[in-house]
């Protein structure tokens, strides 16, 4: 097993976002709306939370290929927002211990994490 | 016009509903905008298109919401990728709501089910509720 998930980075365009949007149907104001946006404790827009999700699993497969494990949990908190124009970069590392659990992480730019949590990976063997 | 589902609206351990949607070619050429063509077709991609039906039934079971709700938590289990024309079946439960420092907070299951019944994915959206 990998003891670090190789990172990855996105940046969270306006039109990045919006496309997320598009993918995942959800136009909530505070997403896409400068103006509405604005108004709300968040202070201006911000990235929908499972677009970090999004980019955690290409570090993820980048990490293992192709090689899919049976079943993923994931469980992660979306600590702070990601704002428009952010970079953002995923990546995790082994737990001690563990064979098959991962602290995983998204992260600005400043390396304030934006969304933490556990990945586990079971395989085959482990669900039989 | 259906009125805006408000906080006090949802009753813990009741069924909210459930919509069936088919993983469209769309889905995926979104996805590669969004993360490159890099992994086209591969276990990220459809992680990722899970995770987006997941989104795409919540919102189209728990709708009119109001506008600005903020997601604070996901755990999500993936149990397999969705295949390309397969029709997943979402169906969204109220898990428990809570007020946390004068938030409102919902737990809200969300499972999806493939073809054949076939588990694809299941989750729990924790999510502060605007109104």
């Amino acid at each position: 097993m990998s003891i670090a998930l190789q990172t990855v980075a996105l940046t969270a365009d306006p039109e990045v976002i919006l496309a997320y949007g598009e993918l995942t149907d959800d136009m909530n104001p505070i997403h896409v709306d400068p103006v509405y946006a604005a108004t709300t404790p968040m202070g201006g827009c911000i990235a929908h939370g499972t677009m970090s999700i999004g980019l955690l699993w290409q570090s993820l497969f980048r990490t293992f290929g192709e090689v899919a494990p049976q079943r993923v949990d994931l469980d992660v908190r979306f600590i702070k927002p990601v704002r428009v124009g952010e970079t953002i970069h995923a990546g995790g590392e082994l737990r001690e211990g563990e064979t098959d659990c991962y602290t995983v992480w998204v992260r600005g730019d400043d390396g304030a994490d934006r969304m933490t949590g556990t990945l586990r990976l079971l395989h085959e063997e482990v669900l039989a | 016009m259906k009125p805006l589902i408000l906080w006090e609206d949802f009753q813990p351990g009741a069924s909210l509903g459930e919509i069936t949607q088919a993983f469209v070619p769309p889905l995926a050429t979104a996805w590669r905008d969004i993360f490159g063509h890099d992994s086209a077709g591969g276990q990220a991609e459809g992680a990722g298109i899970a995770v987006a039906m997941m989104m795409r039934g919540y919102l189209g079971v728990v709708t009119p919401r109001p506008p600005g709700n903020v997601q604070a938590r996901q755990r999500f289990t993936l149990n397999a990728v969705p295949q390309q024309g397969e029709a997943i079946r979402t169906v969204v439960t109220c898990v428990s709501k809570e007020i946390k420092r004068e938030r409102r907070y919902l737990d809200l299951e969300v499972r999806g089910t493939g073809a054949a019944g076939r588990a694809v994915y299941s989750g729990t959206l924790t999510i502060i509720w605007a109104a």
